[in-house]
């Protein structure tokens, strides 16, 4: 979670206006999700593989270390669709079977198929999700919806939200380092699951203390309840992501027409 | 060998068990890859994903109506419930103690349910799903609308109406605690199965033998780890009850929102 936010800050694509980034990402997931063919998810994850370190300068090893642990679980994931499980033993067209106790499993050429395309639709589609986290703040995607009109109670939430589950999680982090340095957590399976209710309890004291201290000190700067307001972030634009999204948009829409 | 061939049943079982196991511990065991309860981004066929999409819209419109009426009424309550947000999200990074050693995470919809209504946690957890699908790269954009139904909307609005709120006066205050909590939790499993059984129909047994599968790899898997949050949140409970019931009864808890 630190690692996807300090890329998000801290890549050459930072200062970009949100909306080029978001609509190249969601245009992406569209189009692999509508296409629905292996080659194009392949192709999609390439590009967004290619844009994120070439553009973005996202170490490569970082977003292939992404895609790679997402690729295996879809993989287990997936095992449900490319097996199917019966109690009689029956075999698809082409297929192949082999009895395991009283259950027949099998596979055929289609469900391969399928289960191939459904993990490759997938990493495409979520390669192009791991672009838009990696180079892009939660802030200004915040600041994004809030432009497209996204009522304002759901914009102050998503800021608190974003803003606190940072510092909540530091106080966790405390937290667990003082139960652990005081061996709270080895022990009886009873004595770890108390420690952990304590630990959730407190942070949820500290959330409250917080936010009756946020709201004091707000208070005593005149609010008095009402959205909060916050200065307009500026952006930039950069006409090589335009252009390259573009090409990699028309690249996959080609490979569906030639496949 | 000769003895194992004798046994073709208890092999399968034993193989099957161990699987579960292996599936569950490679799942719960590493915090970088994505955890099971969410469907990925792009897993969902369009139509599914429009689907839920439709399906979830109401619950938001209803959430969204209840919070603004909510801090109409109590101005005071944005920040508050800000920062709750910010606490179910942070719970869902919590360790879970569990019986076999590895650990998992509780989903903290059951005690945000329990603290704030079912519907302002429809509202929350969507937020945290959003945050999860661009901070952890886990659940997607596509698939929200599934993910929230079954998470944010139907653990929620069963745990709450069908256990705790039939629950809450005639029996201990402990026990509809813990079965709403393991409700909201497994609820939410056994509906993530059902969507992805309804968009991956076996091909030979139909709906219901893939709802079979993958109920056996998500929602089986997820009983103990359901009982061990339920267990947690019975604590939480009476830990804050006792350490913090001002607080508690500035939320309106114990028919919180009803």
């Amino acid at each position: 979670m630190h690692l996807i936010d300090q890329y998000a800050y801290s890549n050459a694509l930072r200062r970009l206006h949100p909306g080029i980034k978001a609509g190249l990402a969601l245009t992406i997931i569209l189009l692999c999700l509508t296409l629905n063919e292996p080659a194009v998810g392949m192709v999609a994850a390439l590009w967004m593989l290619g844009l994120a370190v070439g553009l973005a300068r996202i170490p490569f090893r970082t977003f292939a270390g992404i895609l790679l642990a997402e690729g295996t679980f879809l993989l287990l994931a997936t095992i449900a669709v490319i097996l199917s499980f019966s109690l009689h033993p029956s075999v698809l067209v082409g297929g192949w079977g082999i009895g395991v106790g009283p259950i027949w499993v099998s596979t055929s050429p289609a469900s391969l198929y399928m289960g191939a395309n459904l993990i490759l639709r997938a990493l495409g589609a979520a390669s192009a999700m791991n672009f838009l986290s990696l180079t892009t703040p939660l802030v200004d995607l915040i600041d994004l919806l809030h432009r497209l009109h996204m009522p304002a109670i759901i914009i102050d939430l998503m800021t608190l939200m974003y803003r606190f589950i940072f510092v909540l999680l530091e106080s966790l982090e405390r937290m667990v380092r003082a139960q652990d340095s005081r061996l709270g957590f080895s022990g009886s399976y009873r004595r770890r699951m108390e420690n952990t209710a304590w630990l959730a309890t407190h942070l949820f004291i500290e959330a409250f203390l917080r936010s009756r201290n946020l709201q004091q000190a707000l208070a005593s700067r005149g609010y008095d309840g009402g959205d909060l307001r916050v200065l307009p972030i500026e952006y930039e634009t950069d006409r090589r992501l335009l252009v390259l999204g573009l090409v990699g948009i028309l690249s996959l829409v080609a490979v569906w027409w030639l496949v | 060998m000769s003895q194992l061939r004798r046994h073709p049943k208890r092999i399968f079982w034993a193989t099957l068990a161990l699987m579960m196991l292996g599936a569950q511990s490679v799942w719960a065991g590493s915090s970088a890859a994505p955890q099971p309860m969410h469907i990925m981004e792009g897993y969902l066929p369009l139509p599914w994903a429009i689907f839920w999409w439709l399906v979830a819209l109401p619950f938001w419109v209803i959430g969204f109506i209840q919070i603004r009426k909510l801090l109409r009424e109590k101005p005071e309550q944005r920040l508050l419930l800000g920062l709750s947000g910010g606490f179910v999200f942070v719970l869902s990074a919590l360790k879970l103690p569990s019986v076999t050693g590895s650990s998992s995470h509780p989903t903290g919809t059951g005690l945000g349910t329990l603290l704030f209504g079912p519907f302002v946690v429809t509202i929350l957890g969507t937020i945290a799903l959003v945050f999860q699908a661009l901070l952890l790269a886990h659940g997607g954009i596509s698939t929200l609308g599934a993910n929230t139904f079954s998470m944010a909307i139907g653990g929620p609005l069963v745990a709450y109406y069908l256990v705790w709120k039939p629950l809450k006066n005639r029996v201990p205050t402990w026990l509809a605690v813990f079965l709403t909590a393991v409700a909201a939790d497994w609820v939410t499993y056994v509906i993530t199965s059902t969507e992805l059984a309804l968009a991956f129909p076996d091909p030979q047994s139909g709906f219901l033998g893939s709802f079979i599968t993958f109920a056996g790899i998500f929602a089986v898997t997820q009983i103990p780890l359901a009982i061990a949050e339920g267990i947690l949140i019975v604590l939480v409970f009476n830990a804050l009850q006792s350490s913090a019931p001002e607080e508690l009864a500035e939320l309106g808890i114990e028919g919180s929102a009803a």
